[in-house]
């Protein structure tokens, strides 16, 4: 069975800082594997234990991305390729990218985070599959493979249900699936040594999307707080008297 | 102004009807529901059963014939799959999560970027848009839309075995008053002992996402968040949550936010209007006897 992985490289989130304008400072700041991107290549790895497959890893990124193709072979993903050109988050001319390599590769199945942690737009499984015109299934806690089809557990909105489409098919997975591996020193020293094959992908940003602002919410809260619990006890009390009534 | 609408989930469906019926003519697409007709659409297609293949397949055919200025579709599980497909079959962009619409030559939209922590404003000639649940409280009004049920055409998909979730018992995105737990409440028995501080409130209880999906304390649907319900109560009072910004996205809306939390650099304190430092258990007893004297 031949999986590829979608890897996304965003920046740590955690850090980002804001200037006097309220808005973010994202020079320099360190970039690290999507948290729901790690499920994905947990996925596949714990399929490729499972069933013998192989895992092909794809980052759409940039030259800084071999450390994400590092931190997934150090998982367990066998080979890595880099397209280069990401720009910024465009489904669409992700899916047109990751089009473009995948219809001439063979797989059979495609593993992706169902969200990215920056935009949340949760878009590439659907298009990309409409593209390659394959079944997509999203927000699975569990995958199994059986005969032709891939058996997906997945978490609605509404109702838990498990489904089943054709391979190859496209599946996003969510992060209550599995908890990812840390990897060893062995495996980490052993990734570093590993092959990637880096590609430009030719990415073109056409759209006619214009930022007009990017900043966080305004905060007026009035961040009141007590450090004494006596004093805070009596004021809250007071207020919260006031609303329950 | 013309717009087609589509949510796999009526409650949802029923906002964004409500959001765009007074600027566009609306035509929506939703699970067998009669209740959706009371919104402002004027027109409602029913469909039953329906995968991301034929929903997405029949909201091509109604983009063709409604020949509508805009879609908007509801971002659940399921919406962001089939806005995905229709994207590509359409081959428009999509904006995706935005909570804030004004139509004009270009449109002006609003979405949460880096994870919540900042407010994209963007200016596109964009058709197609994914919408957060929450844009907008729900109205009814007096006419009711006219409706037709569509015939979806075959799947690749097959149900193999469908549960229904485990919902609490509340509705919390229509509390005035939410009580919402973080891990900081340790343990499963110790929803007990705050329980009198609900009681005494008449709140609903809701919890952090840690809470919800990964000990499954509470269930899903009292998940409050970027990836929960995002909430406006009249008082939120957050009880041992740390504040991480995909919780504070859910909670914007508050009018007053109260945090106890033992740790004074929680980012929880810099997202409140009240809070104070120290354990939960021993503060909660406190207030519910102030309260109720
Ligand atoms: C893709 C993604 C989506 C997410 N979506 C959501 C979402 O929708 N909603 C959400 O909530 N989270 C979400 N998260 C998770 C979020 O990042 C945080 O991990 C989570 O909100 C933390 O939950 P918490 O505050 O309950 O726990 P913690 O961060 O562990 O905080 C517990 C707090 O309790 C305090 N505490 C402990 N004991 C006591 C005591 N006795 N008295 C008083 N205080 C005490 C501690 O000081 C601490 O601040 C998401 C994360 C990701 C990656």
């Amino acid at each position: 069975m031949e999986i590829v992985v979608l890897i996304k490289q965003t920046v740590d989130m955690d850090q980002l800082k804001l200037n006097e304008n309220s808005e973010p400072i994202t020079e320099n700041l360190p970039l690290k594997v999507d948290v729901l991107s790690k499920n994905a290549i947990e996925a596949a790895v714990q399929l490729k234990e499972k069933y013998s497959a192989h895992v092909t890893g794809i980052v759409f990124g940039t030259e800084k991305s071999t450390s994400a193709m590092k931190e997934a072979y150090a998982m367990g993903v066998d080979d890595g390729i880099i397209l280069t050109g990401y720009k910024k988050t465009a489904p669409s001319i992700t899916a047109a990218v990751l089009n473009n390599k995948l219809k001439d590769m063979k797989f059979d199945l495609i593993i992706l985070g169902n969200q990215s942690s920056d935009s949340y737009s949760g878009l590439l499984a659907g298009t990309l599959a409409s593209k390659l015109g394959i079944p997509v299934m999203s927000n699975a806690v569990g995958i199994d493979v059986k005969n032709e089809n891939a058996n997906v557990t997945i978490e609605g909105d509404k109702y838990d249900f498990v489904e089943e489409a054709k391979m190859p098919c496209i599946i996003s997975v969510a992060q209550e699936i599995n908890t990812p591996r840390l990897p060893n020193v062995m495996q980490i020293m052993s990734a570093g040594k590993k092959k990637i094959d880096i590609e430009d992908s030719g990415a073109v940003y056409n759209d006619n999307i214009h930022i007009l602002s990017n900043k966080a919410p305004e905060n007026d809260r009035k961040k009141m707080i007590y450090e004494k619990e006596d004093e805070g006890i009596d004021s809250i009390a007071r207020i919260l008297k006031g609303v329950a009534k | 102004m013309k717009a087609l609408l589509f949510s796999d989930e009526p409650k949802n469906l029923k906002e964004i009807i409500t959001y765009f019926s007074n600027e566009m003519e609306v035509t929506a697409i939703s699970p067998e529901d009669d209740s959706v007709k009371k919104y402002g659409a004027k027109k409602v297609y029913f469909y039953k059963d329906g995968f991301s293949d034929n929903i997405s397949n029949a909201i091509k055919k109604l983009n063709d014939t409604v020949k509508p200025d805009y879609i908007f579709i509801s971002s659940t599980i399921l919406g962001r799959e089939i806005a995905g497909i229709v994207s590509s079959k359409l081959n428009e962009p999509c904006i995706s999560e935005i909570f804030a619409f004004k139509p004009g030559k270009m449109a002006t939209t609003k979405r949460f970027f880096y994870g919540g922590k900042t407010v994209l404003e963007e200016e596109s000639n964009c058709k197609l848009f994914t919408v957060s649940p929450g844009l907008t409280e729900a109205k009814e009004i007096s006419n009711e839309s006219e409706s037709e049920n569509l015939t979806l055409e075959s799947t690749n998909y097959r149900l193999i075995d469908r549960k229904e979730k485990k919902m609490g018992d509340s509705d919390i995105a229509e509390a005035k008053i939410i009580v919402s737990i973080g891990r900081g409440i340790g343990s499963k028995e110790n929803i007990d002992k705050i329980m009198p501080l609900v009681d005494a409130l008449h709140a609903k209880l809701a919890g952090s996402r840690p809470i919800c999906l990964d000990y499954k304390w509470l269930s899903e649907d009292q998940q409050i968040g970027l990836s929960g319900k995002k909430v406006r109560p009249d008082i939120y009072i957050a009880l041992g949550i740390s504040g991480q910004i995909q919780h504070i996205a859910g909670i914007r809306g508050a009018k007053t936010i109260v945090a106890i939390n033992k740790d004074k650099s929680a980012p929880i304190f810099e997202e409140c209007d009240y809070g104070i430092v120290g354990d939960l258990f021993k503060i909660v007893s406190a207030l519910v006897n102030k309260i109720n004297n």
